[in-house]
């Protein structure tokens, strides 16, 4: 259904393409800059009715729009959004006008390419989460590598290339077996049923035989566990993360990152039911083991930005695991922590992101005292750590809770387990804090350090603002997917209590 | 026998190219002004087009087949098609090789004469339904490109690409014609709808003389679009060979190569193509994982683009091997593709070059993202094309190719496929490393010249057009394809 | 029928056998005198000079080439000729075509400059 009767999700998908097109030819950089801004920010706006026209009471999907594209195929433009992918569009809208701003002066060279591709990346990322035919969702899952590649290698880093290739190579391996499998479903669909479609809600009819099941959710949940990313494919993440450029860790923590969990949710849960609720086990323990293995490595880590980064594998794990409890709370939470993750993570990357263009390194053992000299600064970066490690009040107690809640009903060790992580996660993220922000004022590098600009101010604000309210209100999100949620389970568990699916 | 029976209308594009080839051919004699040939020569390829697109829609319905020459050729959907990516093939070449001409000191005006003559011969490929015309056009092309390949008389590397590319063609050629020969033997006729009415008259009996002569014919083609393992002469061809020559070569003379084979093997063989399926689909895994293994290990951005090319042969005969509507409208609509993509590459690598091309090495990309922004975009897009990203051109093509494996059976195919796409990803990315990562080691800016520009806009058009909007272009092809499997 | 090749196969053996009678017979009954000037190298009654691998003009190659060319196109107007009568007017069109597009190859070699020697 559409309430709209108007293209609204086209519109925020192509918005920002149209954007850039018209960047295209503006010159002065000043200029650039602030476009990219209107549009982003306007974007946003865009998308808040989303929120408001959404009706919470039904599973369906809602803002649809279905044009024929590829007719002899079954390739039909079909987007929609449910409750799961509500906040993944609200979230990515939220975030690209953060990062744009964040970029202001962080970003010298080539202003006009960057914010092309910031414009593009957009694009593709609402286009993932609108998606609800596997071919248009492939097109634009593979189209968020190609911005996201030149972001990281042209603005990044010492290493930039190697962790641009690395990228771009781990997640296109991942994706071209999925898209064989999204073949091979779509052709058993044809044969059975005699319609033959790419279309998600068709293909969600139609029950896999067990067999297929096992491999064809192996194929996904390839592409998916390398983008969430699941250990042990996490390798090019914290590449990824240090090279790339501030705003590009942002994006790719905020949102791209959620890509894969939500692709688990979106696809593979309900297309491979058996199979999902047959690699339970697996699924579970590996994001366990990315839960503890990510604690421990980002307390090692010299760098700010790694400890970060390896947090993010430490997190996903989190949203992974509420996924895989295969209940409501599990699966609420697990969706509600990829926004937390996204404010959070991406706040600390940001304050990262400011701390280095001021002292140009990101050495903890450079820093400290830093109290004294920048107290603004020191206020959000304790507000956003104690959301990260889950102060009950911010955001990231709703999700953790939530997905603990879940775990436990389905099974206490697995809950048992990942609770380590939390503390891992207060342990490593407070020690962070002490040494940067605590201590003595000793290095005299960090004495000259200026305090937040408004600029910097008006970034984290919004950021901040939401944390508390998801924080102090999560009904007004976990009231938004409910029914999705349960839907999607009760659906499930049908197909999977009535063990054999049809041949 | 009179000449209404030879139906000259149907055959009228080739006619047309031929006769535009010997006016240029003449016209050379007379002017000082050899750009005056190159525009000649794209005025007969675009009145080719046009009489192309007047057969299509002459005829009442759009699936039609018109026999001209006694049988010996016929203009159909499939051939028509075959003529559009051909006529795109050699309006790129042609306008990319203007100036290329000029600045490597080899403006003689036989160069657009022989590259018409070749085109011409591509197109007779796509229409051929005997063997002996299969043959007879096979020649025409083969013998202007072996020309062409040497057509830098003063470059020693350009010799020996000619007399390679001469040896193993004629060698090829040897090859097809025996088996040619066999097939005769054994159905009694080189016609190929004579063919299909021998092989429904003798049910399932196959002979062996049969059996081999495919197998030598299929030889014989796998030299022709450099299969993997007859495609040694490919790099050192291509990379001797003058750029313009190896851009429409690499396409057009691959394309001829897979129109005359899909046309044989799913028209006239296929209750013969089953014994031969594990023998295509072995070369198709070999070319593909050779092609871009080899082309992992190159530096040289002429040379990467020769293996890249190997391999892009092996994702077309998957679809060949898939045997059905689907693999067969994806081979042209790949082919189509390809043409934009491949020539276009070819196209910036001309305006990298300098005169002698020295500097063909990735090394001399470097910062190219800068120094000439717009050519790096359009390198950037062929190469995310050439690699498969969607939403382009070449993602498509292989969409419709790999999908195609998939309804036919052949999973394992389309994921040895798509691996490869990820290998190849490696190497087209590390030219965009280059262009857009690396600080420029010269700060020369690359001159364009107009219709070199042109190529590359039209070629960068064509690559997102077809990724933006495959549908009308999947549908002719899909159309095009029908008689093939509707006789 | 292989029998029906018979024939032939005899007219090989004989042409075999008269051949090496012929070179047979002389060696063995003929008288043999050799002399120094018998043993050197035949040139057109000259006294012979200079190596076997001298350089000669690359002109003589193209004139090779070109009279070749015309002289095997020449060879299809005879079984042009022999069928001429049932064709009637579409052969003569048909050679017209192919002369015509001879002629083409012809008049660029002639102004090419290829059948000047100098």
């Amino acid at each position: 259904m559409n309430q709209l009767g108007f293209p609204l999700l086209s519109l925020i998908i192509f918005l920002p393409l149209c954007g850039a097109v018209v960047t295209l030819f503006l010159r002065k950089e000043a200029v650039i800059k602030w476009w990219a801004l209107i549009v982003t920010v306007a974007n946003f706006f865009l998308s808040l009715p989303l929120y408001f026209y959404f009706q919470s009471g039904t599973a369906e999907m809602q803002f649809v729009e279905r044009i024929p594209w590829m007719l002899s195929l079954g390739v039909s433009y079909h987007l929609g959004i449910d409750g799961i992918s509500l906040f993944l569009v609200l979230l990515t809208t939220f975030l690209i006008p953060v990062a744009v701003l964040s970029s202001w002066t962080y970003i010298t060279e080539k202003v006009k390419e960057y914010m092309i591709l910031m414009l593009l990346m957009e694009t593709s990322m609402v286009g993932v989460f609108a998606a609800l035919d596997l071919i248009l969702f492939y097109v634009f899952w593979e189209a968020t590598l190609i911005p996201m590649y030149f972001l990281i290698g042209i603005w990044g880093g010492e290493r930039r290339i190697y962790a641009a290739v690395k990228f771009f190579l781990y997640t296109l391996a991942g994706s071209a077996l999925m898209l064989v499998a999204i073949f091979v479903l779509y052709f058993m669909n044809a044969q059975a049923t005699g319609r033959p479609t790419f279309d998600l809600l068709e293909l969600q009819k139609f029950s896999v035989p067990l067999a297929a099941q096992t491999w064809l959710f192996l194929a996904f949940a390839l592409g998916f566990a390398i983008k969430v990313p699941l250990f042990p494919f996490h390798t090019w993440l914290p590449d990824a993360h240090v090279e790339a450029p501030t705003a590009g860790s942002v994006i790719l923590a905020g949102v791209l990152l959620k890509m894969g969990a939500y692709g688990f949710i979106r696809f593979c849960l309900p297309l491979f039911p058996a199979a999902f609720a047959y690699f339970v086990p697996l699924m579970s323990i590996l994001a366990i083991i990315g839960i503890i293995y990510g604690s421990l490595v980002a307390f090692s880590q010299s760098d700010v930005k790694s400890l970060v980064a390896y947090s993010s594998v430490a997190h996903l794990g989190f949203v992974v695991l509420g996924i895989f409890a295969l209940n409501a709370q599990g699966l609420s939470g697990g969706i509600l922590q990829m926004v937390n993750h996204g404010l959070s993570t991406g706040a600390l990357f940001l304050l990262v992101g400011m701390l280095y263009e001021r002292r140009h390194t990101r050495l903890i053992d450079e820093f400290g005292g830093l109290w004294k000299q920048l107290p603004l600064f020191g206020i959000f970066l304790l507000i956003v750590t104690l959301s990260s490690i889950g102060l009950p009040g911010l955001n990231g107690f709703i999700g953790e809770f939530t997905i603990l809640v879940g775990t436990f009903q389905a099974n206490w060790i697995y809950a048992a387990l990942a609770a380590t992580g939390i503390v891992l996660g207060a342990w490593y993220m407070l020690t962070m804090l002490r040494r940067v922000m605590h201590g003595p004022l000793d290095k005299p590098a960090n004495r000259q350090l200026q305090d937040l600009s408004a600029r910097e101010i008006v970034v984290l604000v919004p950021v901040v603002i939401f944390i508390f309210l998801i924080g102090l209100f999560p009904n007004l999100f976990f009231g938004k997917m409910e029914s999705s949620v349960d839907t999607l389970l009760s659906q499930t568990r049908a197909t999977i209590s009535m063990g054999e699916p049809n041949p | 026998m009179n000449i209404s029976s030879l139906n000259l209308t149907a055959i009228a594009p080739q006619i047309i190219i031929i006769i535009t080839a010997l006016v240029v051919l003449l016209a050379e004699l007379f002017t000082g002004r050899k750009s005056l040939l190159a525009y000649l020569s794209l005025l007969g390829i675009i009145v080719a087009a046009i009489a192309s697109w007047y057969i299509w829609n002459g005829t009442e319905q759009r699936l039609f087949a018109v026999p001209m020459f006694q049988t010996m050729a016929v203009a159909d959907g499939y051939s028509l098609f075959l003529n559009l990516v051909f006529l795109v093939t050699a309006a790129l070449s042609v306008l990319a090789s203007i100036n290329y001409l000029v600045r490597e000191r080899i403006n003689h005006g036989e160069y657009y004469a022989l590259l018409l003559l070749a085109t011409g011969g591509m197109m007779l490929m796509g229409s051929a339904t005997d063997l002996m015309t299969v043959f007879l056009a096979l020649e025409i092309l083969s013998i202007s490109l072996y020309v062409l390949a040497g057509f830098n008389r003063a470059d020693l590397k350009s010799g020996e690409s000619a007399l390679k590319y001469f040896l193993l063609g004629a060698f090829a050629s040897g090859f097809l014609l025996y088996g040619i020969a066999l097939i005769y033997g054994a159905t009694g006729t080189t016609n190929l709808a004579a063919i299909v009415d021998f092989l429904k008259g003798t049910g399932p009996m196959r002979g062996t003389y049969l059996f081999i002569g495919l197998g030598l014919l299929l030889v014989g083609f796998s030299f022709k679009i450099a299969l993997v393992p007859f495609h040694m002469w490919t790099p050192d061809v291509y990379e001797g060979a003058p750029t313009s020559v190896t851009a429409f070569m690499s396409v057009g003379a691959k394309a001829a190569g897979f129109a005359a084979l899909g046309r044989l093997l799913l028209y006239a063989f296929p209750t013969l193509l089953g014994d031969w399926v594990w023998a295509l689909a072995v070369l198709s895994v070999l070319t593909m994982t050779l092609g871009n293994l080899t082309a992992l290990a190159q530096t040289n951005v002429k040379r990467m683009l020769a293996y890249s090319s190997i391999a892009h042969a092996g994702y077309i005969l998957i679809g060949l091997i898939a045997a059905n509507e689907a693999g067969m409208a994806g081979v042209l609509f790949y082919l189509l593709a390809y043409a934009f993509m491949n020539v276009g590459a070819f196209a910036v690598v001309i305006a990298v070059g300098r005169e002698g091309e020295p500097n063909l090495e990735l090394s001399d990309y470097a910062g190219l993202g800068s120094r000439q922004p717009l050519l790096a975009a359009a390198m950037a897009v062929f190469m995310f094309s050439l690699a498969g990203v969607p939403p382009l051109a070449g993602f498509f093509g292989k969409l419709y190719i790999f999908s195609a494996a998939v309804q036919a059976g052949f999973v394992a195919l389309a994921i040895i496929g798509v691996l490869n796409s990820v290998v190849s990803a490696f190497f087209y990315l590390r030219v965009i490393v280059y262009m857009y990562m690396q600080k420029p080691i010269v700060e020369a800016r690359p001159v364009l010249a107009p219709p070199l520009a042109l190529a590359i806009a039209l070629a960068v058009l064509g690559t997102i057009g077809l990724g933006l909007l495959p549908t009308p272009f999947l549908t002719l092809a899909q159309q095009s394809i029908a008689m093939l499997f509707g006789a | 029928m292989p029998i029906d090749y018979l024939p032939i196969l005899i007219l090989v053996i004989v042409a075999l056998l008269f051949a090496a009678l012929a070179l047979l017979v002389p060696a063995l009954l003929g008288p043999r005198k050799p002399t120094a000037i018998k043993f050197s190298t035949y040139e057109s009654g000259k006294i012979p000079f200079g190596t076997t691998g001298r350089r000669f003009p690359v002109k003589y190659y193209l004139t090779a080439v070109l009279f070749i060319l015309f002289d095997i196109e020449v060879i299809f107007l005879y079984p042009w000729a022999v069928v001429f009568k049932a064709l009637k007017l579409f052969g003569l069109i048909e050679m017209g075509v192919f002369v015509l597009i001879l002629l083409v190859g012809y008049f660029y070699v002639w102004r090419k400059g290829a059948l000047e020697w100098d």
